[in-house]
């Protein structure tokens, strides 16, 4: 197998005395689409924002392609970053400006590539995501979905090696959701990257993961391809992917009875 | 309490702390930037020009020239009681350049540009848009802080001079209307006794007055959490905290040019 295009050593994060990432071990390859999965406060966005430097480790390294982000400089980290783009949940355009400039601004950042070139790059990635014409259209005028689609067209502007996406398709109708997640799959595939999604939507887990991990409570439960996870004896996993109230995975905090929290 | 008091002493060191950090990330985009190819966008900063100056020219107007005949119309009495009704055009004039143009003109753009960009900064931070622009390798100071300072540096003492002139003009309006003293014998008073020095020292206020307004708005707007609550607090604490330190740097600069005798 190839060298790991993403590497996590050791990682944990504390927050307010609280450990929400506890010494996760992760390797991701290129070329895969890695599925993060977990419920909601598992940590697996923490993980997302560990890999792509926006946050800093308080152990460990996170290696992106033979770098560990945590200990190199800023313009050595921007160097890192120009060769990834992210996909926010809330898709995170700049609301003052149009589909087009969003999309034209980390070209116009990094790239001293002409203004003809640049329209035909724009014209190219909104094609890919399918919204030839919406250029100038502000954020605020299109729906949700095309949002999330104008947010694809901007982490792929630079043409990156890895694409980040957190909650792809939360927010959306399933079909909606569905087309997100085959786009997902189809830019992975067409554009040799490789795909970091972190999602509890379990139709797109199966859809488009190559491999998928399971985090509870800032560890890593299973890592595995899709049908490993599907066929997967764990009961953590089997409850998560059946949706089961029983199991577990407590959703509520046993550990404080009503007459310890009522102090009595 | 001491614990409360020791947290509240800590919090402050930690906001001061962070002020001066935002303005010396600020300088090093501004001057050092450029050295390595990382221009502020020229477009941005004229549009922030455009918000922070034009968009204010008709408040600054009114605000002074009302300020101008308030002023007149106060002094007037007195200084008729001493037959010395004519020097209503100088002490207007020194009054508006020295002290209230810059300090009120100030006071309307903390209120007005300096809340927006502590809720527009602030609501671009909740909704993921500061750290969209971190992820993409382009700092969030270089991009929307330095735009809104240099704006806010160059449009300040421009409308504080306009500030001036509409000061200026308010004690006209009464001098010549209410009190009737020539208006040649008004305009020869009010330059007779305005020196220069009236002008710039009025200019270095507001120069002073719009880093603290761009610090605060920008450093408000950028470290605003929790929400829609978040974004109105941190603007309700740019308007109050830029209020207070305009005031008070006012008294500090006043005091340094007294002392100086400048």
């Amino acid at each position: 197998m190839s060298q790991p295009i993403i590497s996590l050593r050791n990682v944990s994060k504390v927050f307010q005395g609280k450990k929400i990432i506890d010494n996760v071990n992760l390797d991701i390859f290129p070329g895969e689409t890695f599925v993060i999965m977990g419920c909601s406060g598992s940590g697996k966005s923490t993980l997302l924002r560990l890999m792509t430097g926006a946050i800093k480790p308080n152990e460990g390294s996170v290696i992106i392609k033979g770098k560990d982000i945590a200990k190199i400089s800023s313009e050595e980290l921007d160097e890192v970053k120009r060769s990834f783009g992210m996909c926010f949940q809330y898709s995170a355009l700049l609301d003052s400006l149009t589909v087009q400039e969003n999309i034209e601004l980390p070209i116009r950042e990094h790239t001293k590539l002409a203004d003809e070139i640049t329209e035909i790059i724009i014209k190219m990635k909104l094609s890919l995501v399918g919204l030839r014409g919406y250029e100038h259209y502000y954020p605020s005028q299109i729906s949700g979905g095309m949002r999330k689609r104008v947010g694809l067209a901007r982490a792929i502007a630079l043409d990156p090696d890895i694409v980040f996406y957190d909650e792809p398709t939360s927010g959306l109708d399933p079909v909606v959701g569905g087309v997100i997640g085959h786009l997902i799959k189809d830019l992975s595939v067409k554009l040799a990257i490789t795909s970091v999604v972190v999602t509890h939507d379990m139709q797109s887990v199966f859809a488009i993961g190559d491999r998928i991990a399971m985090v509870h409570k800032g560890q890593i439960v299973e890592v595995g391809t899709s049908e490993e996870i599907r066929n997967s004896r764990n009961p953590f996993i089997q409850q998560f992917i059946n949706g089961k109230p029983e199991g577990p995975i407590d959703f509520f905090k046993e550990d404080i009875g009503i007459i310890e929290a009522l102090g009595l | 309490m001491v614990s409360y008091i020791g947290k509240f002493v800590i919090d402050y060191l930690k906001w001061i702390c962070g002020i001066f950090a935002l303005l010396m990330d600020i300088l090093y985009w501004i001057f050092l930037g450029p050295f390595k190819g990382k221009f502020s966008h020229r477009e941005s900063i004229t549009h922030q020009m455009v918000f922070v100056g034009v968009r204010s020219i008709i408040i600054v107007f009114f605000v002074d020239i009302f300020t101008g005949i308030v002023i007149a119309m106060q002094t007037a009495p007195q200084l008729e009681k001493m037959g010395a009704v004519m020097y209503v055009a100088s002490l207007v004039a020194i009054a508006i350049c020295r002290e209230l143009s810059p300090v009120l003109t100030a006071l309307v753009v903390a209120g007005r540009v300096g809340s927006a960009i502590a809720a527009e900064l602030g609501t671009m931070k909740v909704s993921e848009q500061i750290e969209a622009l971190d992820t993409m390798a382009i700092n969030p100071t270089r991009f929307l802080a330095v735009p809104r300072f240099l704006a806010l540096l160059f449009m300040l003492p421009c409308l504080t001079i306009l500030g001036d002139l509409a000061g200026i003009l308010g004690g006209y309006i009464v001098g010549t209307a209410s009190l009737k003293i020539n208006p040649d014998l008004y305009i020869q008073t009010t330059f007779k006794f305005l020196k220069f020095k009236d002008i710039y020292t009025g200019l270095i206020k507001s120069a002073v007055f719009a880093i603290i307004i761009a610090l605060i708005g920008c450093f408000e707007g950028l470290n605003t959490r929790g929400g829609a609550e978040g974004v109105g607090r941190g603007t309700t604490r740019s308007v109050v905290i830029s209020f207070i330190l305009i005031i008070l740097g006012d008294c500090v600069i006043t005091a340094i040019f007294y002392f100086s005798n400048v």
